[in-house]
């Protein structure tokens, strides 16, 4: 058992909870789905959308609608709840809710600075940008050339300034470049996440490390196959690895070697919860390892909501929302295609 | 005795030569319709593939990272370029004849064999500059030999042309590449049968035309 959260945790922590378990009741559900996937025009689903919580979000919108339009609203509604725990939290959850963004602003940062790189206007790259990820120096992004000035001039003074000891060079900044700062960025932002989760101790600690080592593991994997075949070295993508996680540090040192899925496919097996994983794959196949990936992380994700008093149900329901969106989106690219056969391809089921 | 008249057309199952060549372009222009058609099917079913692999992928990297706010807006040479060619068989014919001419000619490889020299100098400083030793940097150099499978130049091309959304990237965009890769294949060769069927169809025309004056 942990330290005595129960009888203190409700003091400030109580109200906050409340409200993101009520939130967690309004996901969608299977019904929902099925619903969703058997519409025919993307009005029919902004019709099935309209009785949910999302209907006050899309009721406005004129036809014909877009797949992007759709998930753009849905967002908003995820924006506007995610602002509404962060104004009402107090610290330690209040920086807690902040380090859920800091991915979102990694995100946008790289977007900017490949979108400038190509020479598109900087009000279009805006309008691109995730909103949980927005600070007031965005924009300011556009006029760096290299990274040291990209930290001199905006990042020194965000969140994401501790990140960048280990970018920092006077490079000018290339689409080589940007991907290495963007994956290192984002091992820092981990790390950082991952001991200030272990800094709060308690079930908090406990819940968030396993999330947060599902997540580096992942980020492994996808690092890994995303590098076959291009000129990404062994050295450089080892050090693209977070420095924790189960795969941490051996199953690192395996995946760097890896030249094709089936040596990776090799090496994850070795790992029981890993194993489940590629059993659903067949041999050379890495189509579905998204998929499985995320029913692994809806899993774990809803396996938080069974504890109380620790502030990884905050994690969870935003990462859930963020699967529901993703959902939502697969469904209404499938059917503006024409292609609902493929529906059950992607779309993972929360509950 | 039999006497053979050179004067009147052979006849063959009931037909002249005339007949048999207008037959004969008639069959012509029908192969070239199917083939026509049936190109124009394969398209649609390339296109829907490779939209949905589109889509597959921005699912699996995140919209932020397949976005068309990503298209390169920088004045660089065309990866693939169309060669426009009049048919070599008949001088008179007029008939075009598409060239498809993918990822990049020579000259266009040889300064992207310098930018990638370049590229990868601009990755090395930075081995450099995390590395320690020597000795370090010596190791690591003829590992990263070892280990760089990017042998293929049309490979080399299909990433660069890919780099646009980031230099690692999903599989399900590399396979959405290759499908609107096949599109492209497929489209200059429905260009290419379309101008044959045209070619064909105005030979029928002529023939027919001259049938209606001989009447």
């Amino acid at each position: 058992m942990y330290g005595f959260e129960a009888m203190t945790f409700n003091i400030h922590g109580g109200y906050l909870e409340a409200i993101v378990r009520g939130h967690r009741a309004g996901l969608l559900t299977a019904a929902d789905y099925n619903n969703l996937c058997q519409c025919e025009t993307l009005d029919d689903i902004k019709m099935h959308l309209s009785a949910t919580e999302y209907g006050p979000y899309l009721q406005n919108e004129p036809s014909p609608l877009h797949t992007t339009t759709i998930v753009e609203k849905c967002t908003l509604k995820l924006v506007d709840e995610y602002k509404h725990m962060l104004c009402q939290a107090t610290e330690p959850l209040s920086t807690f809710l902040e380090y859920i963004t800091y991915g979102h602003m990694i995100d946008n940062v790289v977007l900017i600075v490949t979108g400038t790189l190509h020479e598109r206007d900087v009000q279009e790259l805006l309008e691109k940008c995730h909103p949980l990820g927005m600070f007031d120096s965005i924009a300011t992004l556009a006029v760096a050339q290299n990274m040291r000035e990209l930290y001199r001039l905006v990042l020194v003074d965000t969140p994401l300034a501790p990140y960048f000891s280990e970018c920092i060079t006077s490079e000018d900044l290339d689409d080589m470049n940007i991907e290495i700062m963007r994956n290192t960025l984002y091992k820092a932002y981990l790390e950082d996440f991952y001991k200030f989760c272990q800094k709060l101790g308690g079930a908090t600690a406990e819940i968030m490390s396993d999330l947060l080592a599902f997540e580096a593991d992942r980020r492994a994997v996808n690092i890994t196959i995303n590098s076959i075949g291009t000129e990404l070295t062994r050295d450089d993508r080892r050090k693209l690895y977070s420095n924790f996680g189960l795969l941490y540090p051996y199953g690192h040192e395996e995946l760097a070697v890896c030249e094709d899925i089936d040596q990776v496919r090799a090496v994850m097996e070795k790992y029981p919860p890993y194993q489940s994983i590629f059993s659903k794959l067949s041999y050379g196949e890495s189509q579905m390892l998204d998929k499985a990936f995320y029913e692994e992380e809806v899993k774990r994700l809803c396996l938080a909501f069974e504890q109380q008093f620790h502030y990884g149900v905050f994690f969870a329901y935003m990462r859930l929302r963020e699967q529901e969106i993703r959902n939502l989106m697969w469904i209404s690219e499938c059917v503006a295609q024409n292609q609902k056969s493929r529906v059950h391809d992607s779309v993972v089921f929360i509950f | 005795m039999e006497v053979v008249d050179h004067e009147t057309p052979s006849l063959e199952n009931g037909k002249t030569d005339k007949e048999v060549e207008e037959n004969a372009n008639v069959l012509q222009f029908m192969d070239s319709m199917d083939a026509y058609l049936t190109l124009i099917h394969s398209l649609s079913s390339t296109l829907r593939r490779g939209w949905l692999e589109l889509a597959s992928a921005r699912h699996s990297m995140g919209a932020s990272r397949v976005n068309t706010v990503l298209l390169d807006h920088t004045s660089h040479p065309a990866a693939t370029s169309l060669l426009v060619t009049q048919d070599e068989g008949k001088v008179d014919s007029g008939k075009p004849h598409f060239t498809l001419c993918k990822w990049a000619s020579s000259s266009n490889e040889n300064s992207l064999l310098g930018e990638k020299q370049s590229s990868q100098d601009k990755l090395h400083p930075q081995l450099r500059h995390r590395g320690s030793t020597e000795l370090y940097e010596e190791k690591t150099s003829s590992e990263n030999k070892a280990s760089r499978e990017v042998d293929d130049p049309v490979q080399k091309e299909r990433s660069k042309s890919l780099s646009m959304f980031g230099t690692l990237v999903s599989p399900k965009l590399r396979a959405a590449q290759l499908s609107f890769e096949a599109a492209l294949e497929t489209l200059v060769e429905i260009a290419n049968m379309r101008s044959e069927m045209v070619c064909t169809f105005d030979q029928v025309n002529m023939k027919l035309a001259g049938r209606k004056d001989e009447k």
